[in-house]
């Protein structure tokens, strides 16, 4: 490999990608754009949910019960129902998420030992969310239960002690922040999109202008020609993963755990398995578009939901399980999120960063082995 | 009748200014040469004459609409075939003269008929399933001069239709060029062959911009070059022409092959005073010298230069 | 009309050479179905489990039988010491873990409150919270148990206090599946995806190889040139909204309850939107490259990470919600989602419908209007 060569190319290549301003600008703006939209918008707490009540018992309890909910920062009263039939209309025309019915005889049940049903009425539509309604409520339940045995039980006199306390300690990311959570797997949502298509247009594009013949003639080998030209494209890369990381510092306070000399190799070697796979869908695709639509399929959609970087891959059906290693993106987010949140070592990635390695190693063999196909034809 | 009036026609982007105050007419049924070096304004005067571009300031009549106003009633008149090859790579021979019929307003019979035509001038009878991108340099041309002239315009603007095609097929596209003519269209052909502007009959020539000669070739080559040019052969070319431009009875003097074409100031007549004055100066033998007519070359040379 | 015509049959005729992209028009939708059908889910299913048991009791065993046989847990095995536990929870291989101490079984019989602790890997907010909810209710309804044993053999018959038991329905959707969610909004993006990205390359794309020119040159209507260019996108995009409904309906099993011809109609007024926002792109970048970046990046995902199609616009601040207005897509979901999982009409959607229009035709308007027929 001749390194004058190498560097004359990469400029070339630096050259064209500075001079598209609009190109630059996206590359550059559209990092800080998801950090700030998942940052600011994407929150998977319950807040200000619109909940409607119908309280057919009127006793203080069943108030303690509402004024639980209703004074949390979870729920916002909106409708407060006069009989269970409006229940229905009150879901119907979106004027709340959730409505509660609390029978009539709910205060004497419960004071009296018997048990009694709180209907919970929760529109479906959204089911993400509606789970997490779900679960609130339901654990909102439980914990008034306990509640109200201990005052009921201390009222009438009769010692009894709840055999069991659970008290759960969240590790690396106590204040159960969304966005702790989310800024690594931002971070291998942006590089794979970015790196995949930005490299599979640059090869695409000589090819259609035929430029490319005019370096093949030339005496650089392949090898420095695909060096050269992703060379700047890293650079860009590194720059949008830095612009996450700094942000998401300043505008969140997601502080990098672990080593960020980890954390640079994790990512340069991620970064091979993003061009690889780049290359790759250069030498299938003949046209541009064709080579951004490709590259947007196996990269946006994948980065999003295959890669655990939302979604629960453990929670996934087997097949789509096995499917989610086709992206290396779910990889890297194991590899990030140890570093990142977890402020651990190699010892617990290193499986991954073999996988990546694997994972570049074949995408290169099969661009190649495609591309002398297609010359010897 | 004129076909085509300028008048004044200024281009300017942004502070460049790209066609400068240019004005002149062009007669129906004639073949009009518009030359210039590359940039010179060529292609941004085509462009503004067919209603692409808007000009900066002043107007044109073409075909009696001006490109102002009624730039959508020139296009009725016109037919334009760019410098770039632009019909569809991608469709075939058939999909492309059927679609820019159907653009054109042509269908049925007059559409076939056409159809016919055009493939019989570009040798393509027989070829209409055959993909556009395939064919040969030559042939895309003619397919794409009849293409631009498949609605029978008045006027036909071919931005630089020989760039990159071979003698032989630059000769017969100019057959073409003549036959058109000879049915009364219009053409308004750039080129930067020199030899293909002699088959114009009339020319202009642009520079920077700026109209610095018009009329045919016989009349610029009489009324640019008054003095005369002799064509030298010697075996130190290279040298010769470098000394030979500090003469001060030398007002030209360019590399033609494997000769030099000199032209020399009114005090120089005869081919044996000029042989000697040079190899008694520069010590470098001549192996021939003759007067020779001026070519639209030389005139253009001989304008260029000497502007600057 | 025929010019019109002429357009459309050169734009298929295009399509035709260019089978990769047809395959990609055509296989993409289905993928892009499984994938936010199958995979899509917020759910937690299943809660990677490390037990620390350091009394080694019936009592201990019997609990950690609670957790192993509710639908969430998985006990991927257990640990002797804190130090394995840390190790366990640094290597990401446990969600939660719990502690059950020493002297846990003694505590319980003799009357006292044991303390059960778990260590739960906080990195995935919603994930945690969610488990640690699932936990606490395997942990209190054991408590309970217990508790009412206990008095059972003190001779009483009953709890001194009731209990609340959640009757929980969930409506339109009662089997919680996000897929439900997911899968009419697929509709809405890949109509989107369709008609916006090609009609952004649809200008630019000649402009880059200069048969534009041509075009432009000829006596054509700028009307002509756009809705000629724009009509086989049209098709395109209601073919694949036919293929997403019928996969739909194969795959998911869900069958549209509303009226399809309401949802075609407010998809026709939809793609006003996009196809007015393909051809701007089309009309103010230089190439193909730029047009598809801009669309992809600086058009499509705002848009649809604001119109509520996997996030919740109601939970976003208040800048966010009042951009989302603006966002046509919003509007078109609600009336897929809303006619095929509720069967709703025109009359529950008059606001949603009304919007659409207004953006659509003042988005197409407003492209039209900035472009014209001369090269610049």
């Amino acid at each position: 490999m001749n390194i004058k060569r190498v560097k004359a190319i990469a400029k070339k290549e630096l050259k064209h990608v500075l001079r598209d301003k609009v190109l630059l600008l996206l590359l550059l703006i559209f990092p800080a754009f998801l950090i700030s939209f998942f940052g600011y918008a994407i929150n998977f707490d319950v807040q200000n949910i619109k909940l409607s009540v119908y309280d057919a018992d009127k006793s203080s309890l069943s108030r303690e019960f509402t004024e639980g909910l209703t004074a949390s920062e979870y729920f916002d009263l909106s409708v407060y129902m006069l009989s269970s039939e409006e229940a229905d209309s009150v879901l119907e025309h979106k004027e709340a998420a959730a409505a509660i019915v609390i029978p009539e005889g709910f205060n004497a049940d419960i004071r009296n030992g018997k048990n009694t049903g709180v209907q919970i009425l929760i529109d479906g539509v959204d089911a993400n969310t509606a789970n997490i309604i779900k679960n609130y409520l339901e654990g909102y339940v439980n914990v008034f239960n306990t509640q109200a045995m201990k005052d009921i039980t201390a009222l009438k006199g009769i010692e009894l002690k709840v055999p069991l306390n659970y008290s759960p300690v969240f590790w690396y990311n106590p204040d159960l922040s969304t966005t702790y959570f989310l800024v690594p797997g931002l971070i291998s949502m942006i590089l794979l999109i970015t790196g995949v298509i930005s490299v599979s247009l640059t090869f695409v594009k000589e090819k259609e202008k035929s430029t490319i013949d005019q370096i093949n003639v030339s005496p650089v080998t392949n090898g420095e020609l695909i060096t050269g030209k992703i060379l700047p494209y890293i650079a860009l890369s590194l720059i949008d993963a830095v612009i996450v990381v700094v942000l998401g510092y300043i505008l969140f306070d997601a502080v990098v755990q672990g080593s960020y000399l980890q954390l640079f190799l994790s990512t340069l070697v991620f970064l091979m398995s993003c061009i690889s796979l780049g290359l790759f869908v250069s030498v299938i695709a003949d046209s541009q578009q064709v080579a951004f639509t490709v590259g947007t399929f196996i990269t946006l959609l994948p980065s999003f939901i295959l890669s655990g970087f939302i979604f629960q891959i453990e929670s996934m059906p087997k097949f789509i399980q096995i499917i989610t290693n086709i992206t290396p993106a779910k990889f890297y987010n194991v590899i990030l999120r140890a570093i990142y949140i977890r402020g651990v070592g190699w010892e617990n990635f290193w499986p991954q960063i073999v996988y990546l390695l694997i994972f570049s190693g074949i995408f290169l063999f099969l661009s190649v082995k495609i591309t002398q196909k297609k010359r010897a034809l | 009748m004129n076909s085509i009036v300028a008048d004044n026609l200024t281009k300017k982007f942004g502070s460049f200014t790209s066609v400068d105050s240019v004005s002149f007419s062009v007669k129906q049924g004639e073949i009009f040469g518009f030359l210039g070096a590359n940039g010179a304004g060529k292609s941004t005067t085509i462009k503004m004459l067919c209603g692409l571009l808007e000009p900066t300031s002043g107007d044109a009549a073409v075909g009696g609409y001006s490109i102002k106003k009624e730039a959508d009633k020139v296009k009725t008149v016109i037919g334009y075939m760019s410098q770039r090859f632009s019909l569809y790579n991608d469709l075939t021979v058939g999909e492309n003269i059927n679609f820019f019929g159907g653009v054109y307003g042509l269908y049925g019979n007059s559409l076939k008929e056409r159809r016919e035509w055009i493939l019989d001038i570009a040798n393509l009878r027989g070829k209409e399933n055959t993909l556009t991108g395939s064919l040969p340099g030559g042939v895309k041309q003619r397919l794409a001069l009849g293409t631009a002239v498949i609605h029978r315009p008045e006027i036909v603007f071919l931005d630089e239709p020989t760039s990159g095609v071979d003698p032989v097929s630059r000769r017969s596209f100019w057959e073409l060029i003549h036959s058109l003519s000879e049915e009364g269209t219009t053409v308004f052909v750039t080129t930067h062959y020199l030899e293909e502007a002699e088959f114009c009959s009339n020319i202009i020539l642009i520079d920077a911009g700026r109209l610095i000669a018009e009329g045919n070739s016989k009349f610029l080559k009489s009324n640019y070059i008054t003095n005369k040019i002799f064509e030298i052969r010697s075996p130190g070319l290279i040298e010769l022409l470098d000394s030979a431009k500090k003469l001060p009875f030398v007002e030209d003097v360019s590399i033609f092959g494997n000769s030099i074409h000199l032209m020399v100031t009114s005090e120089i007549e005869e081919a044996d005073d000029l042989k000697n004055r040079l190899e008694s100066i520069t010590g470098i033998k001549l192996t021939g010298i003759e007067v020779i007519p001026p070519s639209l070359e030389d005139v253009f040379i001989h304008l260029l230069e000497g502007k600057k | 009309m025929r010019t019109i015509l002429e357009i459309i049959k050169k734009e298929f005729a295009q399509f035709k050479r260019d089978p990769k992209m047809f395959g990609v028009i055509l296989v993409a939708p289905v993928m892009q179905l499984i994938f936010l059908g199958f995979a899509a889910t917020l759910d937690v299913k299943v809660i990677k489990t490390y037990i620390l048991d350091n009394d080694h009791s019936d009592r201990s065993a019997e609990l950690v039988r609670e957790f192993s046989s509710s639908q969430y847990f998985r006990i991927d095995g257990y640990v002797s010491d804190y130090d394995e536990l840390t190790k366990v929870m640094d290597g990401g291989n446990a969600l939660i873990a719990f502690v059950i101490p020493s002297g846990f079984e003694k505590d319980i019989e003799s009357g006292k409150t044991a303390e059960l602790q778990a260590i739960i890997n906080g990195s995935d907010g919603n994930t945690s919270s969610i488990a640690s909810g699932y936990a606490a209710s395997i942990i209190s309804s054991y408590s309970n148990k217990i508790m009412l044993n206990k008095l059972e053999l003190r001779g009483v018959k009953q709890l001194p206090a009731g209990r609340i038991t959640a009757d929980t329905r969930v409506w339109y959707n009662p089997m919680l599946l996000s897929r439900y969610f997911m899968v009419p909004g697929i509709v809405g993006l890949l109509l989107t995806v369709i008609t916006l990205i090609l009609t952004s390359l649809a200008i630019v794309k000649e402009k880059e190889i200069g048969t534009l020119e041509q075009i432009i040159v000829t006596p054509i209507k700028p009307y002509q040139i756009i809705a000629g260019k724009l009509i086989p996108f049209v098709i395109m995009g209601f073919i694949s909204v036919v293929i997403v409904i019928t996969a739909m309906r194969v795959i998911f099993g869900i069958e549209v309850r509303g009226s399809l011809i309401f949802l075609f109609i407010s998809a026709f007024f939809y793609i006003f939107t996009t196809l007015g926002l393909g051809l701007l792109i089309s009309t103010i970048t230089k190439n193909q490259q730029q047009a598809m970046m801009v669309a992809m990046f600086g058009v499509m995902m705002p848009m649809v990470f604001l119109s509520g199609f996997n996030f919740q616009v109601e939970n976003m601040p208040e800048a966010f919600r009042y951009i989302s207005d603006f966002i046509s897509l919003k509007y078109f979901l609600n009336i897929i989602r809303g006619v095929i999982l509720k069967g709703s009409g025109f009359t529950d959607h008059i606001h949603d419908f009304i919007m659409i229009i207004v953006l659509g035709t003042l988005i197409l308007a407003i492209s039209i209007l900035r472009f014209n027929k001369r090269l610049e």
